[in-house]
């Protein structure tokens, strides 16, 4: 579950403001973050996901309060509980892709690489139809394989939360068709929690709960 | 902290050249200041002991250095030479033993010294194989020559022709190798030592051919008076055997014949003192003591040091900005990368951990690679170092 109430939240450097009277997006559930470029969809994914701190109000996310967490504690947090896919992947040119896979685990003493996370790698992989990739370097890949691969790397640590920042922005129709099913059937799989960032008003059907974040923004020309 | 070698590992095996680059400059700024240690270590131990093994030192006046370079070293500084009777004057005055040395040869690219079987105890050079020198011909060759020529007695080993094209010039000598020496770890090991009379039939100061009392007539062109005149089908030998040894001979004096240098043994300290006394007002020759010159070249060496270390320095300041800006246009360029990283979850601290296992990774493997490059020339390049400074000098 996430749940915000009244939460504001400003750039130091000015800006926009946002204002969160409430929301709530159950558990397990599909959940789009619509608005106009500049409107602060990353800026909402990033306060529920304790990248950014609220000025005020709740955040409540997978039964984390994650606005009075400490810095370190909000990592841990977030390295354990949420899932990213970024637009354009954030792939590592110098690791293989099982070990961009497998990144997370690089980063964090709470995330234990042993065998059960790389047979959940392989596992991944194998489910994304990426297998035969695993040695490969990502420059090796097309854009829709990276994309798996980026897939995979937020599914890894079996998240709560997954948030994806416009995941299918740099696909072609086909292949972003394809690479949203594979999101979609993992996170119903495996019951996560899925808030995606997107302009494609098309696919909002496949959604249970819809959020136009421009409604929060204060100060939007 | 397993995670991020193994993550600065990757990125630097990824970018392999640029990682080679960078640790090869470390390398070479952190090399140099151990390669000028093991350069004045060299110089400290092995020329000053040689030196100092030598108590006196008589030659032509000129450059002492280049006496004292040419003599012990035997490194071809072109020196004029002394007479035999020089070294027959030391050894008349009961004062000292003289042990005459004559340089100038080479064969296959190594000094061909002549000098007495004295030489040898003075420098305590002890046969490996084989046995002393015993007569007109043979040669005892070194340690590093034996095994970079792959000699044992039994050999042979030829004079290189000093006037290749000169038809009327000194041809080689075969020179029959009777011993080689156990390692000195000395310019002895790089040496072939002759007889100093065999060095003069090098030299084509002596010489042999077949008898002309018992040559056919096509040969002779006439005898008068007991002088005996011959054509160019005259045999000349160019190796000295049992057989034709007799032949050689010298015309003129042995004691008007030239050797480089004498190195003079004083019976004691008094006889020393006197020795040199009788050379002061000497207008030909010099006696000098071996250890001060080295020591003259020692402080010149310094100061070329003093300013290497200045140079080296200014080079090192200019590597280590030069680490600096790459690393840091590479983390610029990894801007993405980073962002990446602290979205995920990853700490500042964690990140800052990467890029320190890189650097640390490059330096590490710069010092390793520096330290082995400066043991390896101090271990391994003593002789390539001696040479460097003595033809240098």
């Amino acid at each position: 579950m996430i749940e915000l109430r009244d939460v504001r939240f400003e750039y130091s450097e000015g800006g926009f403001s946002l204002h969160v009277p409430e929301l709530r997006i159950p558990a397990g559930t599909r959940a789009a973050a619509i608005g106009p470029s500049g409107s602060g969809k990353t800026t909402l994914l990033n306060l529920i996901s304790g990248i950014e701190r609220p000025r005020g109000g709740q955040i409540e996310t997978a039964g984390t309060r994650v606005d009075a967490l400490s810095p370190p504690a909000r990592r841990s947090f977030r390295i354990t509980t949420v899932g990213f896919v970024f637009q354009d992947f954030l792939l590592l040119d110098y690791l293989d892709v099982l070990e961009n896979i497998l990144y997370p685990y690089r980063l964090h003493h709470d995330l234990r690489l042993d065998d059960d996370a790389r047979a959940r790698a392989q596992r991944l992989a194998a489910d994304l139809g990426i297998e035969r990739m695993l040695p490969r370097r990502p420059d090796e890949l097309s854009q829709g394989e990276r994309q798996r691969v980026a897939i995979a790397r937020a599914l890894v640590t079996s998240p709560k939360l997954i948030l994806a920042d416009e995941p299918t922005g740099n696909l072609d129709p086909a292949t972003k068709q394809q690479a949203l099913e594979l999101l979609f059937e993992q996170c119903d799989a495996l019951s996560m929690t899925l808030l995606m960032v997107t302009h494609d008003h098309g696919l909002l059907d496949r959604f249970g709960h819809v959020v136009d974040v421009s409604a929060f923004v204060e100060g939007l020309p | 902290m397993n995670d991020s070698l193994y993550l600065a590992w990757r990125y630097l095996s990824h970018h392999r050249a640029k990682t080679l680059l960078l640790v090869l400059s470390l390398s070479v700024f952190l090399g140099l200041p151990l390669v000028m240690r093991a350069m004045s270590a060299v110089i400290q131990q092995s020329l000053m002991a040689r030196a100092q093994s030598t108590p006196l030192l008589l030659g032509k006046k000129g450059s002492s250095l280049d006496l004292v370079v040419e003599a012990l070293y035997f490194q071809p500084k072109g020196i004029e030479a002394l007479t035999a009777s020089d070294a027959d004057e030391i050894d008349g005055t009961g004062l000292a033993q003289a042990i005459p040395v004559r340089t100038g040869l080479l064969a296959r690219q190594f000094p061909v010294v002549g000098t007495s079987l004295d030489y040898f105890s003075f420098r305590g050079l002890r046969i490996a194989e084989g046995r002393a020198l015993g007569t007109l011909g043979e040669c005892v060759v070194g340690a590093e020559v034996a095994t970079t020529l792959g000699l044992e007695p039994g050999d042979s080993l030829l004079t290189s022709p000093s006037t290749l094209f000169d038809l009327a010039g000194v041809y080689p000598l075969k020179l029959r190798v009777v011993g080689t020496l156990e390692p000195s770890y000395a310019p002895d090991d790089r040496t072939v030592f002759v007889d100093v009379k065999t060095a003069w039939v090098a030299e084509g100061l002596g010489h042999g051919h077949q008898d002309l009392a018992t040559a056919s007539g096509d040969v002779v062109l006439k005898r008068k008076d007991g002088a005996v005149t011959a054509n160019a089908k005259l045999v000349q030998y160019n190796e000295i055997t049992t057989e034709n040894a007799d032949g050689f001979h010298f015309h003129g004096a042995p004691s008007s014949y030239p050797v480089s240098a004498v190195i003079v043994v004083p019976n004691d300290i008094k006889a020393g003192v006197l020795l040199r006394g009788r050379f002061v007002g000497d207008d030909a020759r010099q006696l000098l003591r071996p250890a001060q010159v080295v020591q003259g070249l020692n402080a010149q060496i310094f100061r070329f040091e003093r300013v290497l270390r200045i140079i080296v320095w200014t080079v090192g300041l200019a590597t280590a900005l030069m680490f600096v800006l790459v690393m840091v246009l590479s983390w610029r360029l990894r801007a993405d990368e980073l962002r990446t990283m602290t979205r995920l979850g990853c700490s500042r601290w964690k990140a800052v951990q990467i890029m320190g296992a890189e650097v640390f990774l490059m330096v590490g493997t710069s010092v390793a690679l520096a330290a082995f490059l400066g043991l390896a020339i101090t271990h391994y390049g003593e002789t390539w170092l001696q040479n460097l400074v003595l033809r240098g000098s």
